[in-house]
């Protein structure tokens, strides 16, 4: 059953929510649209195209303290971050709630990552549907869809007066503030979305991984990493120990396969030494070697990737490319 | 209550540090908890993370037998800024370590085998209880054959073990470098050459190399001419590893991710890697 609910429901509604959890919703920060945790419902803002970064750092923070090191007369203890409240995510687009569900494969699989399992279950998704497109989206090519409630636990949808709402899963139910009344009109049709042909490429990935297309493309790549930065399925991570002051902590950070020196051993060794090579190590990643180990596309389609590279390296274009270099290879 | 990370390590104490080479020592560490102690079970191809607290973390193949027999035991290789930090760690200090990861040297498939392992430089350090685990279990192997290469005299790892391993019944123990000095009366040619001259037979044959890239490459081609076929040859990768999880993505290679299904293959294995070491 959809219920209803008017802007100051909603408002309302955030406001009881700020009482037990944090609450992480899109708010303006002078030109960019962020997922921040808010103080207050006003805050938020609901009228917005794709945000400038996923809610993915909620999960995976761009650093975090992974434990400290504490020596008391000599005694090494290693005391490991823990989650201290329950969170929502407030406002998020369903191409966002399938990178989380994306981002759940690596991390909640055994030997599972303890701190992203725990944000996880004590974070809800309250999503919102998107009566627009941008010109970059291509959810629909990825597994999702404007309109997509698979992967949260409340999803919103605006219509003319408010906004319906439709509740997803158990936990969503206990959200729901009290008083709602049943929504009985029309749910507005999602925006319409072309087309990107992934599967025909996907399955032609093998054949195409010596293809000289990956140093053609990569040609102008800076390297500049702002693909992995606003991607929310990129989740490549790096360790480090900081110690300052007679504090020691290990570091977790955001990483990218595109930087110089991403598999560098400390012998000299690296396996990718050319941006060709690590341009086609993220397209694989995504398109090739997480379908084959989780059976889904490392893409939701968000298109930030698209509209933040500074070279035009567009994924849309990589894989109608790709599709015709098989379609050339298999006519001669 | 304590959420059981996967990446907070054990914590260990170092027990002795034996310098093998100028910028290679042997650690012996102690695990604290006498509980995870005695559940660390471990085999030759294994790896753990050492951390030294303030400098960071890296992966090292474990160089020991067994936790009961011998502890545990890296050789660690002064390259960086994690290793000069173990290796300036003094008995009875505290470092962490997180493992066992990763597979191990099939060498129960190699019963009845003769065997060639082939080591360079630190490469030698996997190698090392494949070694000793032969010969423990001398009988059940056919000839053994060493083939263990540095740069230096000095540089050659375990020199220790050396009379043991000469002394070894169906044992042999080659050594080269490639620069002698004053007092050097053995070889002084390169690995692979050095597998040319020996032409180990490929005949119920297994081949264990380990050494630097360079010196893979043309022992496999040498290995290749004398008949091994890619199921008879077996390394242990190199990789970028960062959490060996599976997670952080840094060592992976194809469909690979090296810390989980690796490090040990065949060269039949990563030929059919889509991206090739």
């Amino acid at each position: 059953m959809n219920l209803f609910a008017s802007k100051d429901d909603l408002i309302r509604w955030i406001g009881e929510l700020l009482k037990e959890h944090i609450v992480i919703a899109p708010v303006q920060v002078q030109e960019q649209t962020l997922f921040q945790p808010i103080s207050k419902a006003e805050e938020v803002v609901f009228d917005f195209n794709n945000t400038t970064l996923s809610p993915k750092g909620w999960f995976l923070p761009p650093t975090e303290t992974l434990f400290s090191v504490q020596k008391d007369d000599g005694k090494v203890e290693l005391v490991p971050t823990q989650v201290e409240r329950d969170a929502v995510i407030f406002g998020l687009h369903p191409c966002d709630a399938r990178g989380i569900a994306l981002m759940d494969k690596p991390f909640l699989e055994e030997p599972s990552d303890t701190l992203y399992r725990e944000r996880r279950n004590r974070t809800a998704l309250i999503g919102l549907a998107c009566r627009q497109a941008q010109p970059e989206c291509f959810c629909t090519s990825m597994g999702s869809a404007p309109d997509d409630p698979s992967n949260v636990d409340i999803l919103l949808t605006e219509v003319e007066d408010g906004y319906i709402v439709q509740v997803v899963t158990e936990k969503g139910k206990t959200l729901l503030p009290k008083g709602l009344a049943e929504y009985k009109g029309k749910v507005p049709a999602p925006p319409e979305l072309k087309a990107v042909p992934t599967r025909e490429v996907i399955s032609a990935m093998r054949e195409l991984f010596n293809d000289p297309y990956w140093e053609q493309v990569a040609d102008r790549c800076l390297h500049c990493n702002i693909c992995a930065y606003v991607c929310p399925t990129c989740y490549c991570f790096d360790m480090r120990d900081y110690a300052d002051k007679g504090k020691v902590e290990r570091v977790r950070s955001w990483e990218s396969c595109q930087s110089p020196g991403f598999s560098l051993t400390a012998g000299g060794y690296d396996p990718r030494t050319t941006k060709g090579e690590r341009l086609r190590q993220r397209f694989y990643h995504k398109l090739f070697y997480f379908p084959e180990q989780f059976q889904d596309v490392a893409c939701v389609g968000c298109g930030r990737c698209v509209r933040d590279c500074p070279v035009n390296i567009d994924i849309r274009e990589v894989i109608s490319n790709l599709q015709q270099v098989t379609e050339a290879k298999s006519g001669s | 209550m304590g959420l059981e990370s996967p990446f907070v390590p054990y914590l260990a104490t170092l027990k002795t540090a034996i310098q093998l080479t100028p910028d290679i020592k042997l650690l012996n560490v102690e695990l604290e908890d006498p509980d995870i102690r005695a559940n660390f079970d471990y085999k030759p191809g294994q790896f753990a993370l050492l951390s030294a607290f303030g400098e960071g973390e890296a992966p090292f193949g474990i160089v020991s037998l067994s936790l009961q027999k011998d502890g545990l035991e890296f050789a660690v290789r002064r390259i960086g800024t994690v290793t000069r930090a173990l290796q300036e760690l003094e008995p009875g200090d505290t470092l962490g370590v997180r493992g066992p990861f990763g597979n191990c040297f099939p060498l129960e498939d190699y019963v009845r085998k003769n065997i060639i392992v082939i080591g360079g430089g630190i490469g030698m350090a996997p190698l090392r209880p494949v070694i000793n685990r032969i010969l423990e279990r001398r009988n059940d192997y056919k000839e053994l054959l060493i083939i263990n290469g540095a740069r230096t005299p000095q540089d050659l790892v375990f020199q220790p073990e050396f009379p043991a391993w000469m002394k070894a019944p169906g044992t042999k123990l080659e050594l080269t470098v490639d620069r002698g000095d004053e007092d050097w009366k053995g070889r002084v040619a390169l690995v692979p050459d050095v597998v040319k001259e020996l032409a180990p037979s490929p005949d119920s044959a297994i081949a264990i190399i380990c050494g630097p890239p360079i010196m893979i490459r043309f022992t496999l081609a040498r290995l290749r001419d004398l008949g091994f076929k890619d199921n008879q040859i077996v390394t242990t990768l190199e990789a970028k590893m960062k959490c060996g999880l599976g997670k952080c993505a840094r060592c992976n290679l194809g469909e690979k991710y090296v810390c989980q299904d690796g490090p040990v293959f065949t060269l039949e294995q990563i030929s059919q890697f889509l991206e090739q070491p």
